[in-house]
């Protein structure tokens, strides 16, 4: 239940607020997940104010603010259509009026389709804490570590490389259903390849970071080879998951030298 | 507490809000009824708002976050066009096209979609199809398959554009004139006996079909009229149940039993009782202890009666524990966590097919449980179905093949995006007034006297707009929870279920494990049928009887067999419906029929692939046709005595010649190089078929009442017991009654439906109300059209230089009654003349109707899909739905009704499922979960009517399907055959 509603304007103020010992206090950005009903009294900081809403073209990388929603991520010019999937499948128009992206990572569970891409992209987040410098960190180094990591801190930006390529696919079933397995693959000009599969758990889970692609199938499969819950089996999801990898390799063939298609 | 200012449609309003109070909240506190409840996720979007002009969820918003921002709601957009002395611009163009399309069923998403349908023309005023299901794909609207919605964006943008649009289309094709069947004239009556040795008696009249040209010269019945509740729901008008502002209104919330099977052995609720806010909290100790069916259907009802408004026992995870009433939600729920409550946990039974396994606990073992028919409950058997038609083992014995299979079929929600809503309160006089969001008023009137212990006569049950229901209201689901409290604390109390509450609290499809077993000849000649359905009623037996009657009753009757078998069917049905300990199951749209057409229609391909034969020659050769018996139509009837029916109309071979030309069916089926994807050599395409026949109402049981009054104006009161749940009943209703009166629908002023006001109905179920109510509205309109005809004679005999004109001579039209000579008088001076002027009367009638007979509609359902064959993954492209629901009364309505229907089948089949843990908890509890299809990934959906009527009748036909499932009535009239008993 929230107790207290605060809109800083400056963020010195909202890391205050989060930095309080009591009422334990949490930033809202959207909504979507923190305004659900719940026993526990907590407060919240609405970092609408604080001019985290722009998207900004730093050459190699994306600047996307915290508060950026889903649809104003959409909505930017040349976004990777394996993101632009992932969000539309996600969420609806309604509700990506109001979801921010790095409240959608924070939120991100297994069988959330941007936490696999994202996860995927390995972005940088840069983060602020009570009278410390900023901190840039992968989202891959905190993710499974959320809980722990996001109190107090106040997320400011999400640096989404550029020079990468990337293809998402899934199976659900409706097209705009949750995946029961969904898999991307993001892949830089090294060759570097991250898979991510998704569809299953609490989180994304990376199948694969390695020079080249090779071996990518073979890693998804054994990624998910205890997959298994009422929603699909985990032989099914294993199988599938090698199909979508491959598929999403399939889509970036060419697209970069020595991208190790095997 | 905060203090806010909130700028809402322009206007500021200041606020005294909570931190934690959503904007939704606040805007209802604020009167803006237009926002309404669908979920507490904002996946509904019934409570769409513009914040800042984008579409936001506005239970997802704290009032403090929308402070300093621009609010927009319906209540802005557009009013009724005619306000008396003032000028109004109207509606808005997009209401006004949400209007004339048929966008609007139920009415309850409206409001949301139009907003978000301006947001989307503001910003991209040229929007192609697919950004405007993009722009609704935050709606989720069960009733319409977003066919009509969207197209009424495309013509409201185009109008803003300023351009033409077309009138709206008129759905029904026009095919060329066929005949089908037996000749028409009358041949030797069929003869029976019935279970006592009695010869009952079925004149076999077969009148010639054909596909409605011109049927007749209809003014009203027959045109795409707009509904008559359309403009005021577009508006977003406090129209439902929970749209109400009582003064010391309490709120309530039930404390639901977190085991599935568990002995309650200590309560105490003192803490809760003691907290400030706190109304009332009762326990299985409070209140009496009645056992009672929640299953809104006529009396006697049949099936057991094993409820209890409040027990010592819980029988699934979700039962009631305790009621509490309190200020405010927020101090209710509370309250629900200060009960203290011990359990006794017993092993609870969650697989039916453990349920009767000796040595299986029981679940109901009170001694006050109450059996109907076959129910056991000492072997959780809530009903037993054993019927053999003809001899099976003798046709099995004549097969050259037997087939035969297991099917499964998954337990499914409603998901009306209204929830069970019930709002209570003592009035003047002392007597209980219940406002609820139900199917059957009447029927809730009847069940809850005896449950409060308060005479009949003391309760009014008023059903005010319903937002969906699809069955799950054909329940007195809440009405109870309300109304114990009213009567505790004296206060009205407002109960509305959560989504959560809708998943594991309400009523659901029963699932069913179905065994198949057909004997065949090599020319596909069928010569037996078995079915053999396990049938999961959950923790209560509610429709346990009749749903799963049903299930054999409608499916395994479409296919007699051909040859000698056609005269004499073999057909065995076989049904035990247990108890288990899982949330009850109950009615659903189809009623227990889709569950038998799954299996069934899966299994007729199977057989034909296995002959070798053409699976549509196969099941059309086999399939009943026009003046065959109903082979079930002597065997059972939903608990009540059996009566034989004759198939009058029959349009099944139309709706697949139909059906197949609009899907270009011989140029794809087992077409190799139309199944192949160019370029994706892990897609396929393939193309499928399911022939349907359903029913009509519950012979000799259903029963519809209506009255019309006349006003000093011309128009009339038509006030109906029937339930307009978001179907357009009133509407068609309406139509017939303008029809017969010869004036427009817009001076039919309809009222549905108050049980101290508007004449009996049994509610809204069983395919009944176009059929069964819109015969009591024709009756009532003959006798007021008589009485008109009489009244003009009066009139035109007063002037002695004409000759005397016969009454009836007289015609009823364009709101006036013309006499053969030319002479007309008008409507309203025949009201003036009978109210004010001369013999001074009301004309007036009431009607009713009950039929004996369940004219069943066919239907032949198309289904294009892309299968990943390397994933599973299936992509339905496509539906076409061919039905022959006899007249169609309103085309609109209709075929709206139809592809909500095709909408929800197609999540049966793809996406919906309700699955429990071991523990018997719900995996499904929202509509993340439990996906619904939205806007955005909807297959193409076409419909197709094949009208059949008997040429004989006037304003009558047959009812139209719902089982993949529109409900399309034609208007009823007398009986349709002679019933004799010798």
């Amino acid at each position: 239940m929230i107790v207290e509603y605060h809109r800083p304007s400056t963020r010195e103020e909202a890391l205050a607020l989060l930095n309080r010992p009591q009422p334990r206090t949490v930033v809202l950005g959207g909504g979507l997940e923190v305004n659900r009903k719940t026993r526990e009294q907590f407060a919240v900081v609405d970092i609408q104010n604080l001019d985290l809403d722009e998207i900004a073209d730093r050459g190699k990388t994306l600047a996307v603010g915290a508060a950026v929603t889903l649809q104003g991520l959409l909505d930017y010019p040349d976004l990777p259509s394996a993101l632009v999937k992932s969000i539309r499948q996600q969420e609806s128009y309604n509700r990506r009026q109001v979801a921010t992206a790095a409240g959608s990572l924070m939120a991100a569970d297994g069988r959330s389709p941007i936490g696999v891409v994202f996860y995927a992209l390995d972005p940088i987040l840069i983060s602020e804490q009570d009278g410390q410098d900023p901190v840039q960190e992968h989202l891959g180094d905190i993710l499974g570590l959320r809980g722990e990591w996001l109190p107090g801190k106040l997320i400011t930006e999400i640096l989404i490389p550029r020079n990468v390529q990337l293809a998402y696919e899934y199976v659900a079933r409706t097209p705009a259903d949750q995946p029961l397995v969904c898999a991307a693959a993001a892949q830089w000009a090294s060759g570097r390849t991250r898979v991510i599969l998704g569809g299953h758990g609490k989180l994304p889970v990376l199948a694969l970071d390695g020079p080249t692609a090779d071996g990518a199938e073979a890693a998804a499969a054994d990624a998910y080879r205890e997959a298994g819950d009422q929603w699909g089996s985990a032989e099914y999801r294993s199988d599938a998951a090698a199909v979508l990898v491959r598929r999403c390799l399939e889509k970036m063939d060419g697209l970069s030298e020595g991208n190790g298609k095997s | 507490m905060m203090d806010l200012e909130l700028l809402i449609n322009d206007e500021k309003y200041q606020v005294r809000a909570a931190p934690g109070e959503s904007l939704f909240q606040a805007l209802r506190k604020l009167g803006f009824w237009g926002v309404k409840f669908g979920d507490e996720h904002g996946l509904t979007g019934s409570d769409t708002v513009l914040l800042d002009g984008k579409p936001v969820n506005s239970i997802l918003l704290l009032a403090a976050q929308a402070e300093g921002r621009r609010i927009e709601t319906i209540e802005q957009m557009g009013e009724h066009p005619q306000q008396g002395w003032k000028e109004s611009p109207g509606l808005h163009i997009l209401q006004q096209e949400f209007v004339k399309t048929g966008a609007i069923q139920c009415g309850y998403c409206t409001p949301a979609m139009v907003l978000a349908a301006r947001e989307l023309i503001e910003r991209e005023p040229d929007p192609s199809e697919e950004q405007v299901r993009d722009a609704l794909s935050g709606v989720l609207c069960r009733c319409t398959g977003y066919k009509k919605p969207v197209e009424a964006v495309l013509r409201a943008a185009a109008r803003l554009r300023g351009e033409d649009v077309q009138p709206i289309e008129d759905p029904i094709k026009a095919p060329v004139e066929w005949t089908e069947g037996p000749p028409a004239e009358p041949s030797a009556p069929w003869q029976f006996k019935d279970a006592e040795g009695n010869t009952l008696t079925a004149e076999k009249v077969v009148s010639k079909l054909k596909v409605t040209t011109e049927p007749e010269a209809w003014q009203q019945v027959g045109k795409p009229k707009e509904k008559v509740d359309a403009v005021k729901l577009v508006q977003g008008k406090p129209a439902f149940a929970a749209d109400i502002d009582k003064r010391d209104m309490l709120y309530a919330k039930v404390l639901h039993s977190p085991h599935a099977h568990a002995r309650i052995t200590r309560i105490d609720a003192e803490k809760a009782r003691a907290m400030p806010g706190v109304a009332a909290v009762l326990t299985y100790q409070d209140v009496p202890r009645v056992p009672y069916s929640t299953a809104g259907q006529s009396d006697p009802i049949p099936g057991p009666l094993d409820c209890y408004s409040l027990d010592d026992k819980v029988r699934f995870v979700g039962d009631r524990v305790a009621f509490v009433a309190a200020e405010t939600e927020e101090i209710a729920e509370q309250a629900v966590r200060a009960i203290e409550v011990e359990y006794d946990v017993l092993e609870p039974v969650l697989d039916l097919r453990g349920a009767m396994k000796p040595g299986a606990p029981v679940i109901h073992d009170q001694e006050d449980y109450v059996n109907f028919d076959e129910s056991d409950p000492s072997r959780n058997l809530a009903a037993e179905i054993r019927i053999d038609i003809g001899d099976p083992e003798q046709g099995f014995a004549e097969a050259d093949e037997i087939i035969e299979a297991e099917y499964v079929v998954p337990k499914v929600q409603q998901a009306h995006i209204e929830p069970h809503v019930v709002v209570t309160y003592w009035d003047e006089d002392d007597r209980l007034v219940i406002r609820t969001s139900t199917q059957v008023p009447f029927h809730v009137r009847r069940m809850i006297a005896p449950v409060l212990d308060l005479p009949l006569k003391r309760i009014r049950v008023i059903k005010p707009r319903i937002g969906g229901g699809f069955g799950g209201k054909q329940e007195m689901l809440i009405d109870d929870v309300a109304a114990h409290l009213t009567l505790a604390t004296g206060r009205p109390v407002q109960y509305v279920f959560t989504r959560e509450e809708e998943f594991y609290a309400s009523r659901s499809r029963h699932p069913m494990r179905i065994r198949l077993k057909t004997g065949v000849k090599r020319d596909g000649t069928i010569t037996a049928n078995e079915m053999y359905a396990l049938s999961d009623t959950g923790a209560n037996g509610a429709h346990a009887l009749t749903v799963t009657g049903n299930t054999g009753h409608k499916s395994m009757a479409l296919y007699v067999g051909d040859g000698p078998y056609r005269e004499s069917p073999n057909i065995r049905f076989y049904a035990d419906i247990v108890y288990t300990n899982t949330p009850p199951s109950g009615a659903y749209r189809g009623y227990g029929v889709p569950q038998g057409y799954w299996p069934v229609e899966r299994h007729m391909e199977k057989i034909a692939h296995q002959l070798g034969l053409d699976p549509l020659e196969f099941r059309l050769k086999n399939a009943l046709r026009a003046g065959e018996l109903h082979p079930f139509s002597m065997a059972w009837s939903e608990g009540r005595e059996p009566s034989p029916e004759i198939i009058q109309t029959n349009g099944l071979v139309e709706c697949v010649r139909q059906g197949k030309e609009a899907v270009s069916w011989d140029q794809k089926y087992g077409n190799p190089d139309w199944q192949v994807v160019p370029d994706k050599p892990h897609l396929r395409r393939g193309i499928g078929v399911a022939l349907v026949m359903q029913g009509t109402a519950i012979p000799y049981l259903d029963m519809g009442g209506a009255s019309l009054k006349l006003n000093d104006d011309g128009s009339f009161n038509l006030l109906v017991g029937a339930t307009d749940l978001g179907t357009g009943s009133d509407t068609v209703l309406g139509q017939m009654a303008a029809e017969i009166l010869g004036v427009p629908l817009e001076d039919i002023i309809v009222y549905s439906s108050d049980t101290d006001f508007t004449p009996f109905d049994k509610g809204a179920y069983a395919s009944s109300t176009t059929y069964i109510s819109g015969a009591a509205v024709v009756d009532a309109a003959t006798k007021v059209a008589d009485r008109l005809r009489e009244r003009a004679q009066m009139i035109f005999n007063e002037n002695e230089e004409y000759d005397p004109v016969q009454a009836l001579d007289i015609e009823l039209s364009n709101r006036c009654a013309l006499a053969p000579d030319g002479r007309d008088v008008s409507i309203e001076q025949i009201a003036l003349h009978s109210l004010h002027h001369a013999d001074q009367e009301q004309i007036m009638a009431v009607g009713s109707f009950m039929s004996p007979v369940s004219p069943p509609p066919f239907g032949a359902q198309f289904a294009e899909v892309t299968v990943d064959v390397e994933t599973g993954q299936v992509v339905v492209d496509r539906l076409v739905m061919a039905v022959d629901g006899g007249v169609i009364v309103n085309p609109v309505t209709a075929s709206g009704q139809i592809e909500g229907g095709m909408t929800q089948a197609l999540g049966y089949a793809v996406s919906e499922e309700m699955v429990y843990d071991q523990r018997g908890w719900a995996r499904e509890v929202d509509f993340r979960d439990y996906h619904i299809f939205r806007s955005d990934e909807m297959p193409e959906l076409e419909t197709i009517f094949i009208e059949t009527f008997r040429t004989l009748a006037s304003l009558r036909g047959k009812s139209g399907g719902r089982n993949t499932h529109g409900r399309c009535r034609s208007c009823g009239g007398k009986r349709c055959f002679p019933r004799q008993r010798c």
